[in-house]
Formats: structure tokens, C-alpha cells, sequence
């Protein structure tokens, strides 16, 4: 699974470090995430599916992995 | 009206957010709107826009080009009203960056960013934890506390001074013009009193920014007062339009929050002492979930500033909207079992922060205040009771959501530590000493407090 963040949709609301704070880095100034790595480890993925539905500006989209 | 105008406003609810009616059947009438008309046109206050269904409120929020904030005071643009619905007849001010668009409002937002991220409020959270402790040291032994007068209404209002870099001691300057402000209907006896008390406060805050100006000390005013907007200094009425937001945003809202998780709490005793137990998992979707429920800040207003269609509706330049957060919060479509409390919420992608550029900046300081006092009367007093018959609810909810009065009784427990005063002034020298209200830029370490 990749993850990725839309830099301008996201408005620093911080629930997808909440709940997936291995995945997503929040910007010491202004709280804006990204992730830390394109890649998300398999443990994380359920939180970070989690995160894709709580972000209230739907700035997180995901891919999963070719099967 | 035209047939033109009859086929734009087919959808039609007269919706008044001020009046009684309104609380005392929100669920009602927020059904309705849902089930009818997620986007209507309303008569009340020169006509204006409703929009109460998640995905409505979601594409109008963040469709920034054909929306302002503007709130145009000495009419030199176009004359627009700001967020209130109605505006208030006599403003001499904007209502800081959220009555402001880019590239202002940016600008503002930059300059105030550094000392309100989650990094920058991280700092704070040991100075809170003794705020919080004091707050309760004054009343445990007594076994009966107003969660509104004793703690809700006054943690926020000290942190937010301090972070400000006004002395913490000013916090009863502050407090009661703020809350009674918003509870006080307009035609109220009161009312001289209270307008006597806020003119006290504004002049403490021109004070203070005078005073930081001449002796520059860190905090939110000192950015102020340094601050380049658009490449100009603003005026001092400008500031003390974002000092006044600041406040505002600072102190009544996390004060309704903690208030009504309390008073719910109360009522779901099973539902408190599972949090308690299980707060380390369930303390961030709970203040989620209350967040959701309760929506301090109902919602806010806009202008249309171009002709547009939105969600399928034609807008035309001028048009007052109101962006209901509240109700979009209750839309089935987003939130299963929308009038339920569910503690451990998943999905919640809420309303109560706004939504798009304008997004409440000081969320990350009302997560923090409120989980400090949330956790620490669930130590300390882990039985209460409230007493519904001195439970007072704002009368209205067009404003805040919020409570007057929540007195409750508790199993008398021992002081931990001194009370308020003494408190207020350590965490005063903590504050000075270790330069907290420095931008995180500045400083990034924790305070120290021991």
C-alpha cells in the first residue's frame, strides 16, 4: 500500500497522526501532515485506512498493491 | 421573485438559529433539513442560505474561490458582513483573520502558526496539568464543584493569556466578558454591565499591546506587533480584531466542550468509567466524538463572491450562507446513528474545527486543555454526580454552544500540591523564565515545571 497526502487540501486538522502517528508526520510549524514514507508497512495499514476515513478535507488517498 | 429566482431557491426552510425553538428541537429540525433540503434558502435576517448536509457544507466550505470571510467595517470593498448572520449593527472592527481573506488572512495565519501547532502546544501541557490540579485543589475538599466556574471557564482563559504573553493574573479581566457575552440575550437588563466589563477588557488588551510594542515579550501579541500583512503594519483596531478572535476562539468554546462531556459523562456513568480505564485507546476518538456531538462553534457565515453553481445549486455574488457545522455533524449519510454518543467512533470526520483555509487554529490547544481536564476530574472526582437542576444550558445555540452553570457534588479528596493563586503565579515564572510563548521556531523543549 502507498499513502499519500494532498499538500493543499490538507489544513492541519491532525486526526491521521491521531490515529496513525507511525505513518504520518505533522510539520512542527504549522501541523500539516505527510507521510513518512510513500510506502505503508502491512501492520499499519488498517490505521492508515482509518486515517482516509477520518480526514475531514479527504486529503489522504491510498493505493494498494498490485495482487 | 422571477421564475429564475423561484427555480434557484425552490428549496426553501425558514431557519432561525437564534430563537429557543431552535435547541430545544435541533435534532428535529436538523432531520428535516437533511431529508428535505440539505441546501436551503431561508427568509430570516434579509434572506440567506442553509446549508446543513455533510457533503453540502464539505463542497461549499472548501470552495474558497467563491467564498469570503470578508467583513468590510468601514465599507472600502465590496461591503461584505463577515461570518455573523445577522452582523451586528456596530462593529468598529473585523473579527480578526477569520473575518479576512487571503492574501491577509494567510499572512496572519503564518505569523500565528509557530505558537499554535501541535509541536508548540505540546510545550504547554505540564503548565495545563498544574492549572488543571490547582482548579480542583480548590474545591476537593469540599466535595461540590460548577464544573463551568471552577474549571471549564477558567484553564482555557489563563493558557490562552499566557500564550499571548498577557500575565495570567488578568485571566478574571477576561473571563466574564467573554462567556457572559455570548449568554446574555441583547435586550437583557444585564446587558450594561456586561458591555461595561468587556470595555474594561478591551482596554486591558490595547494595554498590553502597547505596553509589548514598548518592552517586546513573547508570545501571540509580540507576533502581532511585529507582524507584515500584505506588506503593510496594520492598525491597532486590526489587532485588537485578532486579539478578540483569539479570545474568543480561546476561551468559551473549549469551556462548552468540557462542560457538556462532562454533563454527558455524568448521565453514563458505565460510559465514564470505561473511558477512564480504557483513556489510553479511547481518550482521542471520545474528545472526537464529543467534539462532534456538542459542536461548540455551530457553524459560520460567508458571502458568495462571484456567481457560481456549487452542489448543484446557482449562487449569486453578494448571497449570505450559512455553513451549519453542527448539523452537518448529525448527517446520517456521514455518521452512523448520528444523535448517538459513541465513545470509540471510528470515521469521524467532523465538522467542529471548520473546514478548508479557515480551519480553527487553535484546535491542537483545545484537544490538549480539554483532555488535561477531562482526565484529571475523572482521578479526582471519579463518582460525580451533576445536578440537573443547576444545570444551566445556553438559551440559544446560535453562537455557542454552551453551558452557564454545571454544579456537581463528589467524594471530598485531598489538595495535591497549593491552590489557583499560588499556582498562577509559579506557572507565571515558568512561563517568563523559560520564554514559553516563544514560537516553537524559537524554542522547542517542553515546559519544565517542577
Amino acid at each position: 500500500m502507498k499513502v499519500r497526502v494532498d499538500p493543499e487540501r490538507c489544513q492541519g486538522h491532525t486526526l491521521c497522526a491521531m490515529i496513525a502517528p507511525k505513518v504520518f508526520e505533522l510539520d512542527d510549524i504549522d501541523g500539516h501532515s505527510s507521510p513518512v514514507s510513500e510506502d505503508v508497512p502491512v501492520d499499519q495499514q488498517a490505521q492508515v485506512r482509518e486515517a482516509v476515513r477520518s480526514c475531514p478535507e479527504q486529503a489522504i488517498s491510498i493505493s494498494e498493491d498490485p495482487a | 421573485m422571477s421564475i429564475d429566482e423561484n427555480d434557484r431557491k425552490q428549496n426553501q426552510y425558514h431557519f432561525d438559529r437564534h430563537t429557543p425553538d431552535y435547541r430545544h428541537n435541533f435534532e428535529a429540525i436538523t432531520e428535516e433539513m437533511h431529508a428535505a433540503c440539505p441546501l436551503a434558502w431561508s427568509d430570516t435576517y434579509g434572506g440567506h442560505w442553509v446549508a446543513a448536509g455533510a457533503q453540502e457544507v464539505f463542497e461549499l466550505a472548501r470552495s474558497a474561490e467563491y467564498l469570503s470571510n470578508d467583513h468590510d467595517v468601514n465599507n472600502e470593498r465590496r461591503g461584505y458582513k463577515g461570518i455573523t448572520i445577522p452582523s451586528p449593527e456596530d462593529m468598529k472592527f473585523q473579527g480578526g483573520f477569520l473575518e479576512m481573506d487571503p492574501p491577509e488572512q494567510r499572512h496572519y495565519r503564518q505569523a500565528l502558526n509557530p505558537y499554535l501547532s501541535p509541536a508548540a502546544v505540546a510545550r504547554w501541557t505540564p503548565v495545563v496539568t498544574e492549572l488543571v490540579r490547582a482548579c480542583l485543589n480548590e474545591k476537593i475538599e469540599s466535595g461540590e464543584i460548577d464544573f463551568v466556574d471552577d474549571l471549564a471557564n477558567v484553564v482555557p482563559a489563563i493558557l490562552t493569556l499566557a500564550m499571548m504573553g498577557i500575565p495570567m493574573e488578568h485571566w478574571s479581566i477576561y473571563v466574564e466578558p467573554v462567556h457572559a457575552a455570548v449568554y446574555t440575550p441583547p435586550d437583557s437588563p444585564d446587558m450594561a454591565r456586561v458591555r461595561d466589563s468587556q470595555i474594561e477588557m478591551y482596554q486591558d488588551m490595547l494595554g498590553q499591546l502597547a505596553a509589548i510594542r514598548e518592552n517586546p515579550k513573547p508570545g501571540l501579541i509580540d507576533a502581532l506587533a511585529r507582524a507584515t500583512i500584505n506588506g503593510k503594519t496594520p492598525p491597532d483596531m486590526e489587532l485588537i480584531g485578532v486579539m478578540a478572535l483569539i479570545i474568543g476562539g480561546g476561551f468559551d468554546t473549549t469551556t462548552a466542550l468540557t462542560a457538556h462531556a462532562l454533563e454527558w459523562l455524568g448521565e453514563h456513568p458505565d460510559q465514564r468509567e470505561r473511558l477512564s480505564r480504557e483513556r489510553a485507546t479511547l481518550l482521542d476518538p471520545a474528545t472526537e466524538e464529543f467534539l462532534r456531538f456538542y459542536t461548540p462553534a455551530p457553524g459560520d457565515g460567508r458571502t458568495i463572491s462571484a456567481d457560481c453553481e456549487i452542489v448543484g445549486t446557482k449562487f449569486k455574488e453578494g448571497e449570505r450562507l450559512w455553513l451549519s457545522w453542527a448539523m452537518a455533524n448529525r448527517d446520517p449519510a456521514l455518521f452512523e446513528n448520528p444523535h448517538e454518543v459513541d465513545l470509540a467512533r471510528t470515521g469521524n470526520r467532523h465538522h467542529s474545527f471548520g473546514l478548508g483555509i479557515h480551519r480553527c487554529i487553535g484546535s491542537n490547544v483545545a484537544r490538549m486543555v480539554f483532555k488535561q481536564m477531562l482526565t484529571a476530574v475523572l482521578d479526582r472526582m471519579p463518582g460525580y454526580q451533576c445536578d440537573p437542576a443547576g444545570a444551566v444550558h445556553y438559551e440559544t445555540i446560535g453562537v455557542i454552544q454552551g453551558m452557564q452553570h454545571l454544579p456537581a457534588t463528589f467524594t471530598p479528596g485531598p489538595r495535591i500540591g497549593p491552590g489557583l493563586e499560588e499556582t498562577i503565579e509559579a506557572m507565571q515564572k515558568v512561563c517568563d523564565e523559560q520564554r514559553l510563548a516563544e514560537p516553537v521556531t524559537a524554542r522547542k523543549a517542553q515546559a519544565e515545571v517542577g
